[in-house]
C-alpha cells in the first residue's frame, strides 16, 4: 500500500516536471527565440510522424535508432565480455596483472573519441571501426571495474571458502566472481553511458543512418527540428536504456540491496 | 564408553614447541599439547592471548615462526583434511542465500545433489534457520548469521571441527540448545572438536578437556580432564566445583 502511494506520488512529480519543462519551453520560443530554436510541439510532432511512418534522410527514425543501438551493443558486450576476463585475471593473478597493467595505465586515460581520425586514416570509419571505438569504450571501464572489484574481495570469504575445501579455481568461480559482481556493474553502466556518446560522436563524424547522423544531417540542412528531434531521440534511448540497466542490476545484485 | 576409550588412544592434533610472533610481539610461548581423537577440547584464556592465532596457525592461515602443528601425522591441509572452521567474526558468502551458504561447503565438496538437500534441510532445522532459507545475509542480525555459519560447518560433518567463541553473541536459549547440538553431533560422529570459549560455565559443560591458557606470551596453565558424565547438569555440586576449579586458575591471570 505504502509502496504504491510512493510511485503513484513519484510519477505525478514526474509529469508535473516534464510537462512544466516543455510549457516554459514553448513560451519561451514565443519571441525572438523562435527563430533559432523551434517549440516542443513540431520536434515531438516529427519524433512521432517519422517514427514508423516518415523518414528522415531515407530512413524511418525506428530504424535510426536501431542502427546505433545494434552498433552500441555489438561493441558494448564485446568489450564486457574481454574487460571481466581480463580484469578479473588482473585481480586474481599478480602475474597477469604485472603484463597488462602498465599497458591498460596508458590506454585507459585516453577518451575512445580520440581514436576517431586515426580509424578515419587507416580503415574509413566503417562499421567495424564504429564498433572497435565502442568496444574501448566498454572495456576500459569494464576492465577496471571487475579489476578493482577482484583485487578488493573481502580475504575473510576466501579464507572461509578455502577452509572449506576450495580450490584456486572454486576460489576463483565461487568467491571471486560473485564478490565483483556489484563492482563489475558499476563498470558496466558508466561504460554504456559511455557507449552512447561514443556512437554518436563516431556517427556525427562518418556515417549515413543513426541517431548521430540525423544531428548532422539536421545541421547541414539548417534544419533545427530534425536536430531537436535527434536529440530527443538520444534522450530517450538512453533513458530507456539505463531503465533497462537497472532491472537487471537490481535482479543479479539482488543480495546487495540493503532492505527492500 | 569402553570402546570409545581404546579408540581414544590415537592422536588427532599434536603440537610440539609452537611458538608465534608478530613482529617483537610474542604471542604463543613454546607450546605443546596433543588433543585425542574424538576429544572435545575446550579452550578458555585471556582476550588476546592468542586463541585466534593458534586455530589460524593449525589452519595454516598464519605461518608459525617455530615448531609445528600436526594433523594425523602432517600439516594440516584445508583442501584435503576435513576440517570445518566456524570463525569469531561472519564469514557467510552475501551473495548466497541462507540455504546456499549452509550448503556451501557440500558444493565445495561436490556431495551429491540429494545428500546435499538432506544435510542442507537438517541443519537449517536444527539452528532454527527454515523459515529464513530464502534470506540474503544483509537481511539478518548477528546471532543469525552466526547460526548460518554454525549449520554450514555442521553441515560437512569434519573430522576437525574449530570453533573460535561460536555462541558468544547467542541468547541463552539458543546457546543451551546448541551447546547440546554440538554434544550430539560430536557423540554421533566422533568428530574431534576445538572449542574456544570465554564461558567457564560453557567449558565445563561441553568440555571432555578442558584447557587454560596464561596471559601473553601465552603457555598452557593447565589441562584438565572433566569426567562428569553426560547430560551434564549446571546445577550438580560436582558441576558446580569443577566450575569453580576453573574460575580459580583463571583468577590467578
Ligand atoms: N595478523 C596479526 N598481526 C599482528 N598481530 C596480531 C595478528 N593477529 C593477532 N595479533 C595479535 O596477537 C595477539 C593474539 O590475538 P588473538 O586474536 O589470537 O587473540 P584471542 O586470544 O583470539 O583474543 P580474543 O579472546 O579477544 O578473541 C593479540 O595481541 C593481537 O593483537
Ligand atoms: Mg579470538
Amino acid at each position: 500500500m505504502n509502496k504504491k502511494q510512493k510511485n503513484i506520488t513519484e510519477l505525478i512529480c514526474a509529469v508535473v516536471s516534464i510537462l512544466t519543462f516543455l510549457i516554459l519551453w514553448h513560451i519561451g520560443v514565443k519571441g525572438e527565440l523562435g527563430r533559432l530554436m523551434p517549440g516542443p510541439l513540431p520536434v515531438i510532432r516529427m519524433f512521432f510522424a517519422t517514427l514508423f511512418g516518415g523518414t528522415i534522410g531515407s530512413r524511418t527514425m525506428i530504424i535510426h535508432i536501431l542502427y546505433s543501438l545494434i552498433r552500441v551493443m555489438a561493441g558494448y558486450f564485446l568489450g564486457a565480455a574481454v574487460g571481466v576476463v581480463l580484469g578479473l585475471s588482473m585481480g586474481w593473478s599478480r602475474l597477469v596483472e604485472a603484463v597488462f597493467s602498465p599497458l591498460f595505465r596508458i590506454i585507459r586515460p585516453i577518451p575512445p573519441i580520440a581514436w576517431i581520425p586515426i580509424s578515419i586514416i587507416w580503415i574509413g570509419l566503417g562499421e567495424d571501426a564504429k564498433i572497435f571505438l565502442i568496444f574501448l569504450a566498454s572495456f576500459c571501464y569494464v576492465t577496471l571495474n571487475a579489476w578493482s572489484g577482484a583485487k578488493n574481495v573481502d580475504p575473510d570469504y576466501l579464507r572461509a571458502a578455502r577452509m572449506l575445501g576450495a580450490g584456486k579455481r572454486q576460489l576463483l568461480f565461487t568467491i571471486v566472481l560473485p564478490a565483483s559482481i556489484p563492482s563489475i556493474f558499476a563498470g558496466l553502466q558508466v561504460a554504456l553511458s559511455s557507449c552512447w556518446a561514443t556512437v554518436l560522436a563516431a556517427e556525427m563524424v562518418r556515417s549515413s543512418e543513426g541517431l548521430g547522423w540525423i544531428i548532422i544531417a539536421g545541421m547541414n540542412n539548417n534544419d533545427m527540428v530534425q536536430i531537436m528531434t535527434g536529440i530527443l531521440a538520444i534522450g530517450l534511448v538512453g533513458m530507456l536504456l539505463s531503465m533497462i540497466f537497472r532491472k537487471v542490476e537490481a535482479r543479479l545484485c539482488q543480495w546487495n540491496k540493503s532492505g527492500s | 564408553m569402553e570402546i570409545r576409550e581404546k579408540e581414544n588412544r590415537q592422536v588427532k592434533v599434536k603440537v610440539s614447541h609452537l611458538t608465534k610472533k608478530f613482529g617483537d610481539l610474542l604471542v604463543l610461548n613454546d607450546i605443546s599439547f596433543d588433543v585425542e581423537k574424538g576429544d572435545l577440547l575446550c579452550v578458555v584464556g585471556p582476550t588476546g592471548c592468542g586463541k585466534t592465532t593458534f586455530l589460524n596457525s593449525l589452519t595454516k592461515i598464519y605461518d608459525v615462526t617455530s615448531g609445528e602443528i600436526l594433523l594425523d601425522g602432517h600439516p594440516a591441509d584445508p583442501k584435503k583434511d576435513h576440517i570445518a572452521y566456524i570463525f569469531q567474526g561472519n564469514s557467510t558468502m552475501p551473495w548466497l542465500t541462507v540455504e546456499q551458504n549452509v550448503a556451501f561447503g557440500l558444493d565445495i565438496r561436490h556431495v551429491p545433489k540429494r545428500e546435499k538437500q538432506e544435510l542442507t534441510d537438517r541443519y537449517l532445522e536444527i539452528v532454527g534457520l527454515t523459515k529464513y532459507r530464502r534470506y540474503y545475509p544483509k537481511q539478518l542480525s548477528a546471532s543469525m548469521l552466526q547460526r548460518v555459519s554454525i549449520a554450514r560447518a555442521f553441515a560437512t560433518e569434519p573430522e576437525l571441527l574449530l570453533m573460535d567463541e561460536p555462541y558468544g553473541q547467542l541468547d541463552i536459549e539458543l546457546r543451551f540448545k546448541l551447546e547440546d547440538e554440538l554434544v550430539r553431533l560430536w557423540e554421533m560422529t566422533g568428530t574431534t572438536v576445538i572449542f574456544i570459549t570465554h564461558n567457564i560455565e560453557e567449558a565445563v559443560y561441553l568440555g571432555e578437556h578442558i584447557m587454560v591458557l596464561t596471559n601473553k606470551p601465552t603457555t598452557v596453565k593447565e589441562t584438565m580432564r572433566n569426567p562428569l558424565p553426560r547430560p551434564r547438569d549446571i546445577a550438580a555440586p560436582e558441576f558446580v566445583r569443577l566450575r569453580e576449579r576453573v574460575t580459580d586458575l583463571i583468577r590467578w591471570w
